[in-house]
């Protein structure tokens, strides 16, 4: 019993101790005011290492990369290449901070790094310095090792950048490895066709050589649903990415009027507009098919639905029931229908993924002769305030929010021609994605 | 003629010295003696005792156990901006006023009757030691707190701690991060507009490892319900402020923030 007393007390003494380091904790003290300015960012050209000949071409192209990444990203004041200092610093020990952080570059952080490509492999070491901290400047440090190509290069690319962003940004997923799904009729015929976010590397997904309208990608990115015109009518149909081929959905075919289907952000469910019962209606369905049920019954025209991503218990949609459509809100089982824009003609409902905003087409004065015209509006749904962000530039429509919630991908039809466009979601940026044919609805993937 | 020779007597008894050889003998005899007995004392008792000597018993080594001991501060961490080391001399305290002497005997106005008042039971009144009253401004100074705390940077412009953790100098940018996210989901138009422009609410909240926010609480309320309610919202819309840095050990940050409308 001697022994153990002593024993109890070691023990409680170093519990405390650890207990006390576990709970070791900062106090900042923060402020609207105190700085929400873009961050300075310097992308310094990497690296390249080593004598093989495909490094050259493969830096370019990461280089390129990056960079816009960064830009587009929306948080960052690039540092332009004119204004970054001579050099490519290729480790820790040979960034010159106090360059970057001088005139005229001013770089509060810089990106910098090695790239080299040896027996088929690519190496990258990609590190993000701060230059106003000269004790610790090492934010960031990260290491690829992939096979090398091209498209390799610009993946590593999205990677760093995407890694940067979720640091800087207070950890938004960066955008820079997500798809756009949308619909082109450049080989003839409406198929669905998919891009990288920035509108790099198109290819054709759908050969169906029907019309095929309103990809919506599944939250898992397996799976594309869309309408497409066949010898019934319209009717949903599924494609597999994993398989490469088209598979069943057997809920969407019946009726012949079924369109605009949109994911459940669990991906369990698809909710579609059918007009088996005549009146164009909502209806959801499981993800393979079955499990039909009627959530809306009123006269006019119900269409466009889509699920809240935050909740995955309310669905958006257009409805004609008081003449032109308007956008509303309802729970996922058909109750709590609330009307949401007062008046002109609003469609194409698509909500943010935190849940609290909804991005539309609207036009506020419809009729003839009167002013304005389509344009894509951001509402903040609890308090139905909206913002404009499209302006005086030709018709725009289908407005579709990346997964960051910092963007919106939209189509933009001026004169003959219809493009897809993006931008950031206060409207600024905006920036032409797509060139060949006619380019419509765009859906950004989930992740 | 009796009485002439009675006063020449006298006369002849004045005018002889006082025999004083032998009793100042006696005197310096005595004295020594004593100083003698003193010496002989001091010889014989008292040169024994060492006690501070130089010799060997004489003296005892002492050693400082400040170090060993933890023993608290004189002066405890001063962690109020508004704290200097030199507490300013506040002016003396002004001197007791000396109630003017009850007039017992005066004479009560006929017609004017006094409400009866209760009276309270005397109590004896115990006195206590008054401590010694300090002339100094009390401002400024505060109890230790072994909580590690930050300020705001006298220089920078960013918030600044000055515990060792040091999170606002060593993660700048992630403070930045917060300031820019919460300024991003902070909804202004939720205030209602007649609140006074600069009003200011204090939050605080704590990030998680994962750099989830915590529940956000009301610190100091501005005085505007839709203010502090804007401020507090905004916070629960936030869904991850990014994870905290990897150098940082500690196991959550706490954020006190501030809406300014």
């Amino acid at each position: 019993m001697k022994v153990k007393i002593p024993c109890l007390c070691l023990l409680l003494v170093a519990l405390i101790a650890v207990s006390a380091s576990l709970n070791a904790q900062d106090w900042v003290h923060a402020g609207t005011n105190l700085g929400n300015a873009r961050i300075r960012l310097g992308a310094a050209d990497f690296k390249p290492v080593g004598a093989d000949p495909q490094t050259p071409a493969l830096k370019a192209t990461f280089d390129a990369t990056l960079f816009n990444d960064l830009q587009n990203a929306g948080i960052f004041d690039m540092v332009s290449k004119s204004m970054a200092p001579q050099g490519t610093p290729g480790s820790q020990q040979e960034i010159n901070l106090g360059q970057w952080s001088a005139d005229p570059a001013k770089a509060e952080m810089v990106a910098f790094g090695a790239l080299s490509s040896n027996g088929g492999r690519l190496v990258v070491y990609g590190f993000l310095d701060d230059t106003r901290n000269t004790q610790s400047p090492q934010v960031l440090t990260q290491q690829y090792n992939e096979a090398s190509s091209q498209e390799m290069a610009r993946t590593v690319a999205h990677r760093f950048a995407d890694a940067i962003i979720e640091r800087l940004g207070g950890g938004i997923n960066g955008i820079a490895e997500t798809k756009i799904y949308f619909v082109s009729n450049r080989t003839g015929t409406k198929e669905i066709w998919a891009m990288d976010y920035d509108g790099q590397n198109q290819h054709q997904i759908t050969h169906l050589g029907s019309i095929s309208i309103s990809p919506r990608i599944s939250p898992d990115n397996s799976r594309i649903a869309f309408a497409s015109l066949g010898t019934g009518g319209w009717a949903i149909r599924m494609y597999s990415l994993e398989l490469g081929r088209m598979v069943s959905f057997p809920g969407g075919t019946t009726g012949g009027n079924n369109q605009s289907p949109a994911w459940s952000a669990d991906g369990s469910k698809v909710s579609f507009s059918s007009g088996r019962t005549g009146d164009p209606e909502i209806w959801v369905a499981d993800a393979s098919g079955g499990n039909l049920r009627k959530l809306t019954s009123f006269r006019g025209p119900d269409v466009s639905p889509t699920w809240n991503p935050r909740t995955n218990a309310q669905i958006a949609w257009v409805s004609g029931r008081t003449g032109l459509p308007q956008i509303y809100i309802m729970d996922q089982d058909g109750a709590n229908v609330q009307r949401m824009t007062d008046g002109g003609y609003a469609i194409s409902p698509s909500w943010h993924p935190n849940g609290a905003m909804l991005t539309f087409s609207w036009n506020r004065k419809y009729g003839p002769g009167a002013p304005g015209g389509q344009d894509i509006y951001v509402m903040d749904i609890a308090s139905k305030r909206w913002m404009q962000l499209t302006h005086e530039s030709g018709s725009n429509d289908f407005p579709s929010w990346s997964p960051d919630g910092r963007h919106i991908v939209f189509e933009r039809t001026v004169g003959r021609h219809t493009q897809l466009w993006t931008m950031l979601a206060d409207g600024t940026q905006q920036q032409e994605l797509t060139r060949g044919g006619d380019n419509f609805m765009p859906n950004w993937s989930w992740k | 003629m009796s009485v002439l020779l009675e006063r020449e007597e006298q006369l002849e008894l004045e005018l002889t010295g006082e025999p004083i050889a032998a009793p100042a003998t006696g005197s310096v005899l005595l004295h020594l003696a004593l100083a003698g007995a003193v010496a002989a004392f001091y010889f014989v008792n008292i040169s024994h005792n060492l006690w501070g000597g130089p010799n060997v018993g004489g003296a005892i080594q002492v050693n400082l156990v400040s170090s060993a001991i933890p023993l608290p501060s004189d002066v405890p961490p001063n962690q109020n901006v508004l704290a200097t080391e030199k507490p300013s001399p506040a002016p003396a305290p002004p001197e007791p006023k000396t109630a003017a002497p009850k007039i017992d005997d005066a004479i009560p106005i006929t017609g004017k009757k006094e409400p009866i008042k209760p009276q309270p039971t005397p109590q004896k009144q115990q006195k206590l030691p008054q401590p010694q009253q300090q002339n100094k401004a009390v401002y400024g100074e505060q109890a230790a707190n072994n909580l590690p705390r930050a300020v705001q940077g006298q220089t920078n412009p960013g918030p600044t701690s000055i515990t060792q953790g040091d999170f606002g100098t060593r993660f700048a940018w992630y403070v930045d991060g917060i300031n820019r996210k919460m300024s991003q989901v902070w909804n202004k138009f939720e205030v209602d507009p007649r609140t006074p422009k600069g009003a200011r609410v204090f939050i605080i909240f704590p990030i998680s490892r994962n750099g989830q926010p915590g529940n956000p609480q009301l610190d100091r309320s501005s005085g505007s319900p839709t203010l502090d309610r804007s401020c507090l919202r905004a916070v629960q819309r936030v869904d991850t402020f990014g994870a905290l840095p990897n150098g940082y050990n500690g196991s959550n940050l706490n954020v006190s923030y501030y809406c300014e409308y």
